[in-house]
């Protein structure tokens, strides 16, 4: 009876033994057992625990992760914020997570003046008026991204204000511009 | 007896209104278009001489209604100051309400003999800086480039206080609006500037509505004529015609309105920010 009981235990570990030892020359890294968002006032921690879920598994939350780094940043708004920003979307960039298009228009979106609703390959006459409304109403829920951005986060009034008075006379010249171009057709 | 509609007289008085700031726009482009002629796309030599033309047809007119209005506004106030109010059967009363009708009438007349001629020249001012923010900034421009033009001026510190304040929104008064948009096209010398897209798309929605609104001034003077006419048989006044006078006065005079800007510029000095490599 015992020695059949010291087989039994004696397997068990051998067993338990062979999946550690499987375990360690497993190559990919340990997936993070969950993705939770980083906690906390401080943004450069924030980042770092961001930084190590979003290259250990999370990578799919990106948008999740950088919503809520711009919630923290916005506990202790400085200029100094927009660097700790671009320098997160130049390492999302070249970890793969984003393109560096992608890359670029997050951070004008949020720290640029110029609003990235308004790309566009083809004449205002032609591409834009058509959908004069829908740009827009685009460019003003990037205004909204830009007071969070550069208001909220970078207490960056004077650059915000640029922001404001863009959006107003965007909004005037293609007002005309449409009205000249006549009706579409 | 309400005879001269409230249409009359709020057609009346945003014609005048536009008519008093078409004054204020056109006469210094005019003299600055003798004296030294840009070269800039969007106002070439042939707008600006449009805009000469309006202005003079828009100050003909404006010297005409000034007497008339200068003399209503006597006559509305020998009126007050005589308490005619609530005593119209007098004969004193009635006959300077007559007075005041005539010069309603004439007021009506002069806009009547100088509207078409008016209507003329500012459709077809309209009409070139139409064609010309068609081609310089529909076609040549996409909404990337257009808002790089916008922006372009921006950056340069310490310009932002020459901007224009845009139309309509900013609660500001056509004529004060215009005599910045003047300073800023007399200033442009031969550079495309923002600031230029922004004065030209402002002049030009507003001569949209201003000949919109003198199209439907004309319709109206015929009946307000007649309804004059008919009031001067009964040798009254009506409160219409009072506000009417008032509305002139205020034009003329200049009443002083809030001037408040849309957005205020912040007070913090600018000083130069984080640059992005990844700013578009």
């Amino acid at each position: 009876m015992n020695k059949s009981r010291v087989s039994i235990v004696t397997a068990l570990l051998t067993v338990a033994a062979l999946t550690t030892a499987l375990t360690g020359c497993n190559s990919n890294p340990p997936i993070a057992t969950a993705c939770s968002l980083p906690e906390g006032p401080n943004l450069d921690h924030a980042i770092s625990a961001a930084r190590f879920d979003l290259e250990t598994g999370c990578e799919h939350q990106f948008d999740q992760y950088f919503q809520r780094l711009l919630t923290i940043a916005e506990g202790d708004p400085k200029k100094d914020n927009k660097t700790s920003f671009s320098e997160f979307l130049i390492w999302a960039n070249e970890e793969g997570l984003l393109s560096k298009r992608q890359a670029r228009e997050t951070y004008t979106r949020y720290f640029g003046v110029k609003y990235v609703s308004l790309v566009s390959d083809y004449s205002v006459c032609d591409q834009t008026c058509p959908r004069q409304g829908e740009v827009m109403r685009e460019m003003n829920k990037e205004l909204v991204d830009k007071e969070q951005g550069l208001l909220k986060i970078s207490a960056d009034r004077r650059e915000y204000y640029r922001a404001n008075r863009l959006f107003q006379e965007t909004e005037l010249v293609l007002e005309a511009t449409c009205e000249a171009c006549g009706p579409i057709e | 007896m309400k005879i001269t509609t409230i249409r009359d007289r709020e057609n009346t008085q945003k014609f005048l209104r536009r008519l008093m700031s078409a004054c204020l726009l056109f006469m210094p482009v005019a003299v600055q278009a003798s004296s030294q002629t840009p070269t800039i796309k969007l106002f070439p030599t042939t707008v600006l001489e449009e805009i000469k033309h309006t202005g003079n047809v828009a100050a003909e007119m404006e010297t005409g209604l000034q007497t008339v209005i200068t003399r209503l506004d006597e006559q509305q106030t020998l009126y007050m100051e005589s308490k005619c109010e609530g005593n119209e059967g007098d004969p004193g009363c009635e006959q300077i309400a007559r007075q005041m009708g005539n010069s309603y009438l004439e007021m009506l007349t002069i806009m009547g003999d100088k509207l078409p001629e008016m209507e003329t020249a500012v459709n077809s001012t309209s009409a070139s800086l139409e064609k010309r923010i068609r081609r310089e900034l529909g076609q040549k421009k996409t909404s990337w480039s257009l808002q790089e033009l916008l922006v372009g001026e921006q950056s340069a510190s310490g310009k932002n206080a020459d901007r224009p304040v845009l139309r309509g929104r900013s609660g500001m008064r056509l004529s004060d609006r215009f005599h910045q948009y003047y300073k800023l096209v007399a200033r442009s010398g031969g550079e495309v500037n923002s600031s230029l897209a922004v004065v030209a798309s402002d002049i030009y929605l507003d001569m949209q509505e201003t000949s919109s609104l003198i199209a439907r001034t004309r319709e109206e003077i015929s009946r307000a004529t007649l309804m004059e006419q008919l009031n001067q048989s009964f040798g009254t006044i009506t409160p219409e015609m009072q506000e009417v006078v008032a509305g002139v006065k205020s034009i003329l005079f200049g009443e002083e309105e809030a001037l408040t800007p849309m957005t205020a510029p912040p007070a913090s000095q600018p000083e130069q920010g984080y640059e992005s490599p990844l700013k578009l």
